[in-house]
């Protein structure tokens, strides 16, 4: 029998997860709405934050320096990436596939370059802190509201940085219309530039945050990716409000799910419910909501 | 016209553009490539020979994406996992059920072409980058669900139990291998350069006007799933057989990526593009094996490059340097993967 405060303690790890998974799912929604590409790399952001944070928090000692460090890299790959890898391609009329199989030779070229250069073994990353509170029965660590608290404000700063300023003003303009864009003075390039090296940033921050729990090695973000894969496509590629939605909610399907079968089936059930989702709501459900 | 005689024409056409082929630069590779391979028993043996087998088991993988993702346009991430599950099928109906291990490959490719139909469907309704990402949730189920399910698959160790074909006889095997390597591939052919591969690329380049003219496109397209994929079943059975063992990491997603890293490579709009990309990937990945992972690194830097430089892929592009800059300088070539 399964007892509810079972079920209550699930839920609110799904709650907790789905922030974190928010981060990286807004921002494979955030590419994709605003330059239309699929990035396959985005695991990949995720294992080199992972990753640059561990080198620096073993150079420097600080955890602050490392998430630092990881999400100026991160923005200058992902930045880099626009440039030299998706751009050659912008000229084509069928951009979806070339773009897809470039940033899917950039993840395998990371993964497989980090696997030359240092080994496929783990690296464990210190804990931020081991405090465990006891909330009415449901266990709460301490590092993992933490996580959640960071992902929200980081969430938070990108929303005001979309809605408020003109750098967001310019990336929605560009996602709507970036021929108008241009003749308003927008230079649309400079934006997709912008707009990767933002939602690789994000991505390289969720690597940093989640490095104590996943460990760090050069495989890590395909997990993660697949995760946020599955999550934008049930909240809608393109639609950020949709994919927040769909993140806290099959977090918690994943978690619950896990009370009853293994961590295989919870990602089959959530393979097949996207499958779902895209028969009978071929744009997500994000343009329901709207 | 009765259906003989639209039988009759449709191989006078497939021979006659044999015949053209033939004549021309490939047809002749092909050719000495047909022979060479006739004769690699006698020519090497051990395990030399097992790895001409896998390479010919590869063209066919290859060419069978390529026939779903080059002509139709369908760019779909279910290939290892169909290939898979007609490896699984062939080994478990012989180890298990126990068919006689021909009647377990041949098999396979029904299994992997009626398992095809479910993710067939929504594929219909899809295009473009939409295709990869349903066929990626399939390919990620079936590869959860053989891990899953450990008592009858093996789980992550594999599974070894079944009969070999002939008995272990490799020579047997090699030229099975070969006979219904090449039938297939002939058959592919045969389609491509009929009506039926003519439908499928303007259901590929305007499916509106293939709609109009009268094709029923969702049926073209589900053939041409269901084809390419029981293509893909038999490939698995009879590399199960080779390698005499079958287990997770055969199906998982950095195998589509090698597959279809291949059919890129080479150029994933022609037949022979993809038989090209699998001799040069395999070759490079074997020629290098003490290198380690560099080599996937070799050809995830090729893949990036191809995919950018040579839309038409290695086979398709020229390789005359000045020819190559003028063909990159002319920006109207720049519009799409071309057609071949």
């Amino acid at each position: 029998m399964v007892s509810v405060d079972l079920v209550a303690q699930q839920v609110i790890n799904g709650l907790l997860f789905g922030g974190q998974l928010a981060m990286m799912a807004i921002g494979l929604t955030l590419i994709w709405g605003v330059a239309r590409v699929l990035n396959f790399s985005h695991g990949a952001m995720f294992m080199v934050g992972g990753f640059v944070g561990f080198f620096t928090l073993g150079a420097t000692g600080s955890a602050i320096v490392a998430v630092v460090a990881a999400v100026l890299v991160v923005f200058v790959l992902g930045y880099l990436t626009e440039v030299g890898l998706v751009r050659p391609l912008r000229d084509r009329e069928e951009f979806g596939i070339p773009s897809m199989v470039v940033t899917l030779g950039l993840a395998f070229l990371l993964e497989n370059g980090f696997i030359v250069w240092i080994g496929s073994q783990r690296e464990s990353f210190p804990q931020f802190t081991d405090v465990v509170w006891n909330v009415g029965g449901i266990v709460l660590s301490a590092q993992r509201v933490f996580i959640f608290g960071v992902s929200l404000v980081a969430l938070g700063i990108l929303f005001y940085v979309i809605s408020r300023t003109k750098l967001g003003l310019a990336i929605r303009a560009v996602s709507q219309d970036n021929d108008t864009a241009l003749l308003m003075g927008v230079r649309p390039n400079r934006i997709y530039a912008m707009t990767f090296g933002i939602s690789a940033a994000l991505a390289g921050l969720a690597g940093v945050l989640l490095a104590p729990i996943f460990a760090v090695y050069p495989s890590v973000g395909w997990y993660p990716f697949l995760l946020s894969f599955v999550v934008v496509m049930v909240g809608g590629l393109g639609s950020v409000r949709g994919t927040l939605l769909s993140a806290i909610g099959l977090a918690i399907v994943r978690s619950i799910s896990m009370i009853w079968v293994s961590s295989e089936m919870a990602m089959v059930i959530l393979f097949g419910i996207m499958i779902i989702v895209l028969v009978v709501y071929p744009d997500g459900i994000g343009g329901y909501l709207e | 016209m009765t259906v003989l005689d639209t039988l009759q024409n449709g191989i006078n056409r497939t021979t006659g553009r044999l015949k053209q082929d033939v004549r021309s630069r490939n047809g002749v590779i092909f050719m000495i490539a047909g022979v060479l391979a006739l004769l690699a028993p006698v020519l090497v043996g051990g395990y030399t020979l097992d790895l001409v087998m896998q390479l010919i088991i590869l063209v066919l993988v290859v060419t069978s994406w390529i026939f779903i993702a080059g002509y139709f346009g369908m760019f779909s991430f279910a290939h290892a996992a169909l290939y898979g599950i007609g490896a699984y099928a062939a080994v478990l109906l012989a180890g298990e059920a126990g068919l006689h291990p021909l009647v377990g490959v041949l098999l396979g490719g029904v299994v992997a072409g009626i398992l095809s139909i479910p993710i067939a469907l929504p594929v219909l309704r899809l295009s473009g980058a939409y295709v990869g990402m349903v066929t990626l949730a399939f390919a990620e189920i079936v590869f959860r669900l053989v891990i899953v399910f450990r008592d009858v698959t093996g789980g992550p160790t594999g599974y070894t139990s079944f009969p070999a074909l002939f008995g272990g006889n490799r020579i047997a095997l090699y030229y099975f291998v070969f006979v219904l390597v090449g039938a297939l591939l002939l058959v592919q052919y045969g389609l491509l350069v009929n009506r039926f591969g003519l439908v499928a690329r303007a259901i590929r380049e305007a499916p509106d006007a293939a709609r109009m003219l009268g094709n029923n496109v969702p049926r073209y397209k589900l053939a041409g799933f269901i084809i390419g994929s029981s293509i893909a079943g038999v490939a698995g059975g009879l590399q199960a057989h080779t390698v005499l063992i079958i287990s997770p990491p055969m199906i998982e997603v950095n195998r589509m990526i090698e597959f279809m890293a291949m059919g890129i490579i080479g150029g994933f709009r022609t037949i022979s593009g993809g038989v090209f990309g699998a001799v040069i990937v395999f070759g490079l990945s074997e020629g290098l094996r003490d290198l380690g992972e560099v080599r996937l690194v070799i050809w995830s830097i090729m893949l990036i490059v191809v995919t950018i430089y040579f839309p038409n892929g290695i086979a398709g592009s020229s390789l005359d340097p000045r020819e190559r800059l003028r063909e990159l300088l002319d920006r109207d070539n720049w519009s799409g993967w071309p057609i071949d």
